[in-house]
C-alpha cells in the first residue's frame, strides 16, 4: 500500500458518519440486524438522543398516551408498577442496551402501564409516534417484532440453536413438523389374503421396510416389516405363499396426522418399533418410518432403544452412551425442545436402569421376593441431561413386619449390584447416597410410608433437603401397584398439610435467581466459579421447586416440571400468561445448559452448569436474563402465597 | 512550493453576488440570556484543521450536532469538508485522517463556512476546548468570508470538571471525559463523530445543571465565568 493509498484510507469520508455509526451499533441487535438498511437508516435520521440521568422517569402513566419509542442506547431502564396491597412498587422488567420500548403502549396508542425510569445513567435514542407509524407500515420485519414483542426473540433463540446443531450435521427438519406433512407418499398396501411372498415383492419393488394390511375399508388390521421376514425366514415354518394375515403384526400401532414427528419418535423409543401408521377417521393415509424421521442420523433411535433393552452385557450397555449423546445432538439439530430431548433421555436411560436390572438378577439369582424399583429427583421428574447421577431406592411388599429385615438383608447385595452397575454405564453414583444399597433407601412399603410420614412432621433442615428429592416419584421397574397407592397416599396427606408447605416455601427460596436488582447477572466473584452462575441450581431449582410445591399442595401426581406448570395452570393455580411464561423460561435456560454441556462433551471436558453470561451471544444473554427474571416473580409469588 | 503561498489567505478571492447575499442574511446571534437551557437550540461543533496555530493554519472539516428541547436530533447534523487549493499534507494528517485526495473534493470554503453559519441559525455554540474552535472559525470566516463571528460558545472542557468536581479525568481531554461517561466513538478525529460525542457529554452535562438548580443560559455562564476566577486564584497562589 503507498502512502496515498493509505492516507485515502484513513481519510475516507461518510457524509453521514454519525448515522453510519448508530447503525453500525443498531445491527448488534434484533430486529434491527433483520431490517433493511435504507429502512434503518430512515429510522435513525429520524430519531433524537436523549439522555436520563439515573433514577429518572422516562415516560409515566399519568403522562398519557406514549409519544415516543425508544431504543436504549447505552445504560439500564427498569420497569415499575405499583401492585395493589403494596408499599414500595415492584420491578416487572429490564431493558438494556439494544432493546426498544414500550411496544404494547404505542401500538395500543394508549398510556404504558408501567414507569419506565432509568436504572443507571442512559442515553436512549428516540423516535416519534409519527415516524413509529412511518417505520411500521415501512418494514416488515419491524412490523413482525413489534407485533410479536418478546416472543418473537425467543423463536429466533430456538431457529438459532436449531442452525447451530444442524451445521454439525446438515439436516433440517423440525420434529414439530405434522405426520400428515412427512408421510407424503401414498403407503404400500395389501389385502390379508395376499400371499407372503407377493406382498414381500411389493416392499421390494417400492423398496419400503413395511407393508400395512387393510380391510375393504382401507382400516389398517396389521403391519408386516423386514424385520418381521428376517423372523419368518428364519423360523422355516411357514411358506411364502401362506396368506400374509397368517404372520402380520395385528392392530398396528397408529398416530393421527395431526401428530408431530416427536410424538412418532416418542412412541416408536418406547415401543420398539420403526413404523408408524398415520390413520384419519379410521383410515390409513400413510406410513411414517424411522428413516423418514431420522434421514440423515448418524444414530437411530429406535435400534438404540432396541439394542439398549437387549444389551447382552453391562460393557455393551456402557459403549452405547456415546449413542445417546450422538442423538441429543440430533435431536437438537432437528428443532427438538429442550423438554422433548430430557423425556428422550429419560426414557433411554429407563431402558438402560431397566436392563442393568435385569441384567444383575441374572448374575445374582432371581430373589426371593419381588422388588419395585424407584427413582427420585430429576430422574423422577423425567428430566434427565446428559450430565446425571443416581437417585434410587428398593420397595418391596411383605405381610410380617418381623421378615422386613431379614428380606432387605437378602436384597441389598442385589441393589448395591444394580448400583454400580449402573455406576459402570456412566450413572455416577450419588454423592448423598441416595442409592437402593443404602439400608435406609431399601424399604417395604410400610416403612417407606413411614419415611414419608416423618419428612411431613418434622421439618429438619435435612428432611426438607430430602423432601425436595423424594417427592419427585417414579417407579421404573418392577410392578408399581403398590408404590403408586402409597405415594397417592403421601400426596393426600401433602395437600392438607399446610405447615408442611410453609417450610417446602422457604426451601423453594433458598436459592435466588442470578440478577440483581439493578445490574445484569449476578455472578461469583472470585474462586474457580469467578464470573459464572449456575443455570442448574439458580436458573431451573427455583422452577422446580415452586411447581413441586405447588403441584403437591393442590394434589397434583405429576412430577414432570412442565407437566405440573401446566396442570396448575388447568386447575387454576397460575395465571395462564404466568405459566406460558415460566414454561418458555424453563426451557430456555435448559437449553442453553444442554448446549453448553453438548460443547464441554465434544471438547473432553467434566459436564459443568456453570456458564460465563458473557460469553453468550447478545439474543441468549437477554432471554436468559429474562428467565431469570420470570423464575424471580414466580419465587416472589410463592413468598405472597405463603406470606414469606 | 509556491512563494509567498501565506500571502494567499491576506487576499482572498472576492464573494460572488449570491455569496455576499447569503453573508449578509445570516441569522442574528443568540445571546447568553434567560432563555432556558432546554428550550435553547445549541449547536456543538468540532473542527479538524491543518494545525494548532491558530493564526497560520486553517480549517479542513466541520461537524455539528445541535441539540434542542433537551435532545440530539440525529437527522440534523453537519459535515462538510472544505477544499484547500495549497494544501500540504503534514503530521497532523496522521491525528485527522483527512487525505489530500478528500480535500481536494471538498467544498470551496466560502460556501462551506456560509452552509455552516445557516445551518447553525441563531444559536450558541458548544464545543470541547471552545476557544480553539472559536478562533478558528472566527479566522476563517473573516478570512474566507469577511465576517466577523459574534455567536457566544460554551466551553465543554470547563463545564464538565466544574459540574463532576467528583471526576478524576487525568488532563480532561475529550478523549478521557469520553472514557469518564463510558461513551463509544464511532470514529474519532471525524468532525462529525467528535462533535456528537461532545454532545452526548452536553446531555450529561445539561441533565447534572438541572439537578444542580442551573436553568437558564445566562446562569450557566455566571457559573462558569465565577468556576473560571476561582481556578485562576488557586492556581495563581502556587
Amino acid at each position: 500500500m503507498s502512502k496515498e493509498d493509505i492516507y485515502a484510507q484513513t481519510g475516507k469520508i461518510a457524509v453521514t458518519q454519525n448515522v453510519h455509526g448508530t447503525l453500525t451499533f443498531l445491527l448488534k441487535y434484533s430486529p434491527f440486524n433483520q431490517m433493511e438498511t435504507s429502512h434503518l437508516a430512515w429510522m435513525v435520521e429520524h430519531c433524537q438522543l436523549r439522555f436520563f440521568a439515573k433514577g429518572e422517569s422516562i415516560i409515566r402513566p399519568q403522562d398519557g398516551p406514549v409519544q415516543h419509542f425508544h431504543v436504549v442506547k447505552q445504560g439500564l431502564v427498569r420497569g415499575e408498577r405499583m401492585l395493589s396491597g403494596q408499599t414500595a412498587p415492584d420491578t416487572t422488567f429490564e431493558i438494556s442496551a439494544g432493546e426498544c420500548f414500550p411496544l404494547a403502549a404505542l401500538i395500543g396508542e394508549r398510556a404504558t402501564r408501567t414507569e419506565h425510569l432509568a436504572g443507571d445513567d442512559t442515553f436512549c435514542l428516540t423516535l416519534p409516534r409519527a415516524g413509529f407509524v412511518t417505520l411500521f407500515s415501512m418494514s416488515a420485519v419491524f412490523r413482525d417484532f413489534a407485533m410479536r414483542g418478546v416472543s418473537s426473540l425467543l423463536d429466533q433463540v430456538n431457529q438459532q440453536a436449531q442452525t447451530q446443531a444442524a451445521e454439525n450435521l446438515g439436516a433440517q427438519y423440525s420434529l414439530q413438523t405434522r405426520l400428515g406433512d412427512l408421510a407424503v407418499r401414498a403407503p404400500v398396501v395389501c389385502s390379508s389374503a395376499l400371499p407372503i411372498r407377493e406382498a414381500v415383492r411389493s416392499m421390494h419393488e417400492a423398496s419400503v421396510g413395511s407393508i400395512v394390511i387393510v380391510d375393504a375399508g382401507k382400516r389398517p388390521t396389521g403391519i408386516f416389516t423386514l424385520r418381521d421376514l428376517r423372523g419368518v425366514v428364519a423360523d422355516g415354518v411357514v411358506q411364502m405363499d401362506e396368506p400374509i394375515g397368517n404372520v402380520m403384526t395385528p392392530a398396528p400401532f397408529h398416530l393421527p396426522p395431526s401428530a408431530s414427528a416427536f410424538d412418532a419418535a416418542l412412541a416408536m423409543t418406547s415401543r420398539h418399533i420403526a413404523h408408524i401408521c398415520v390413520v384419519e377417521q379410521r383410515q390409513l393415509t400413510g406410513v411414517v418410518s424411522e428413516r423418514d424421521l431420522f434421514s440423515l442420523q448418524r444414530v437411530d433411535l429406535v435400534h438404540l432403544a432396541r439394542t439398549i433393552r437387549h444389551a447382552p452385557r453391562l460393557g455393551t450397555l456402557a459403549a452405547l452412551r456415546t449413542k445417546i449423546r450422538h442423538l441429543v445432538e440430533n435431536m437438537l439439530a432437528h428443532g427438538a425442545s429442550s423438554t422433548q430431548i430430557t423425556h428422550i433421555i429419560t426414557l433411554l436411560n429407563d431402558h438402560t436402569v431397566c436392563r442393568v436390572i435385569e441384567l444383575a438378577i441374572e448374575e445374582h439369582g432371581e430373589p426371593d421376593v419381588p422388588f419395585t424399583w424407584l427413582c427420585f429427583g430429576s430422574e423422577g421428574r423425567r428430566e434427565q441431561t446428559l450430565h446425571t447421577d443416581q437417585d434410587n431406592g428398593l420397595l418391596f411388599e411383605t405381610d410380617h413386619p418381623d421378615q422386613t429385615e431379614a428380606l432387605r438383608k437378602h436384597l441389598l447385595p442385589l441393589a448395591a449390584l444394580i448400583n454400580k452397575g449402573l455406576a459402570d454405564c456412566g450413572f455416577a453414583l450419588c454423592t448423598g447416597n441416595i442409592m437402593a444399597s443404602n439400608p435406609t433407601l431399601c424399604l417395604s412399603r410400610t416403612e417407606w410410608a413411614q419415611r414419608f410420614e416423618q419428612f411431613l412432621h418434622s421439618a429438619t433442615p435435612a428432611n426438607l433437603l430430602a423432601s425436595s428429592i423424594f417427592f419427585d416419584f417414579r417407579v421404573v421397574w418392577g410392578d408399581s401397584v403398590g408404590a403408586e397407592d402409597m405415594f397417592a397416599e403421601v400426596l393426600r396427606k401433602t395437600a392438607s398439610n399446610s405447615l408442611f408447605q410453609r417450610h417446602l416455601a422457604q426451601n423453594a427460596l433458598r436459592h435466588r435467581p442470578p440478577i440483581g436488582r439493578f445490574r445484569d447477572f449476578v455472578v461469583s466473584r472470585s474462586g474457580a466459579a469467578k464470573d459464572t452462575l449456575d443455570l442448574k441450581v439458580q436458573g431451573l431449582t427455583p422452577f422446580v421447586d415452586g411447581a413441586r410445591l405447588l403441584a403437591l399442595a393442590h394434589g397434583i401426581a405429576e412430577c414432570n416440571t412442565i407437566e405440573r406448570l401446566r396442570q396448575l395452570r388447568v386447575a387454576g393455580v397460575i395465571q395462564p400468561l404466568d405459566a406460558d411464561a415460566y414454561e418458555e423460561a424453563y426451557h430456555f435456560i435448559q437449553l442453553i445448559r444442554m448446549q453448553q454441556h453438548q460443547i464441554q462433551d465434544k471438547e473432553g471436558r467434566p459436564f459443568s452448569n456453570r456458564i460465563d453470561p458473557d460469553k453468550l451471544n447478545n439474543l441468549d444473554r437477554l432471554i436468559l436474563r429474562e428467565s431469570f427474571r420470570q423464575a424471580k416473580r414466580l419465587q416472589a409469588g410463592l413468598a405472597w402465597r405463603y406470606q414469606l | 512550493m509556491i512563494p509567498l503561498a501565506w500571502l494567499s489567505g491576506l487576499n482572498p478571492a472576492p464573494l460572488t453576488p449570491e455569496q455576499t447575499e447569503r453573508r449578509q442574511a445570516l441569522p442574528a446571534v443568540h445571546s447568553l440570556d434567560d432563555t432556558a437551557l432546554n428550550a435553547a437550540r445549541l449547536v456543538v461543533v468540532d473542527v479538524e484543521t491543518t494545525g494548532l496555530n491558530v493564526r497560520r493554519d486553517n480549517i479542513l472539516s466541520i461537524g455539528a450536532v445541535v441539540i434542542e428541547g433537551g435532545a440530539v436530533d440525529l437527522g440534523s447534523q453537519f459535515e462538510r469538508m472544505l477544499y484547500r487549493p495549497n494544501h500540504k499534507v503534514t503530521e497532523t494528517v496522521l491525528i485527522h485522517g483527512i487525505a489530500p485526495g478528500a480535500v481536494k473534493q471538498g467544498m470551496p470554503a466560502p460556501d462551506a463556512l456560509l452552509d455552516f453559519m445557516e445551518f447553525a441559525g441563531e444559536c450558541v455554540f458548544m464545543a470541547f476546548h471552545a476557544p480553539f474552535d472559536r478562533r478558528m472559525l472566527t479566522r476563517g470566516l473573516r478570512q474566507d468570508l469577511g465576517h466577523t463571528l459574534r455567536h457566544r460558545f460554551i466551553d465543554i472542557a470547563d463545564l464538565a470538571p466544574m459540574l463532576c468536581p467528583e471526576a478524576k479525568v487525568g488532563r480532561g481531554g475529550l478523549d478521557e471525559w469520553q472514557d469518564y461517561f463510558n461513551l463509544s466513538n464511532s470514529e474519532r478525529h471525524n468532525a462529525a463523530a467528535d462533535a456528537l460525542v461532545t454532545a452526548e457529554i452536553a446531555l450529561i452535562l445539561l441533565s447534572k445543571a438541572r439537578a444542580q438548580k442551573i436553568v437558564t443560559l445566562k446562569e450557566l455562564n455566571d457559573r462558569l465565568v465565577h468556576w473560571r476566577r476561582l481556578r485562576q486564584s488557586r492556581s495563581g497562589r502556587f
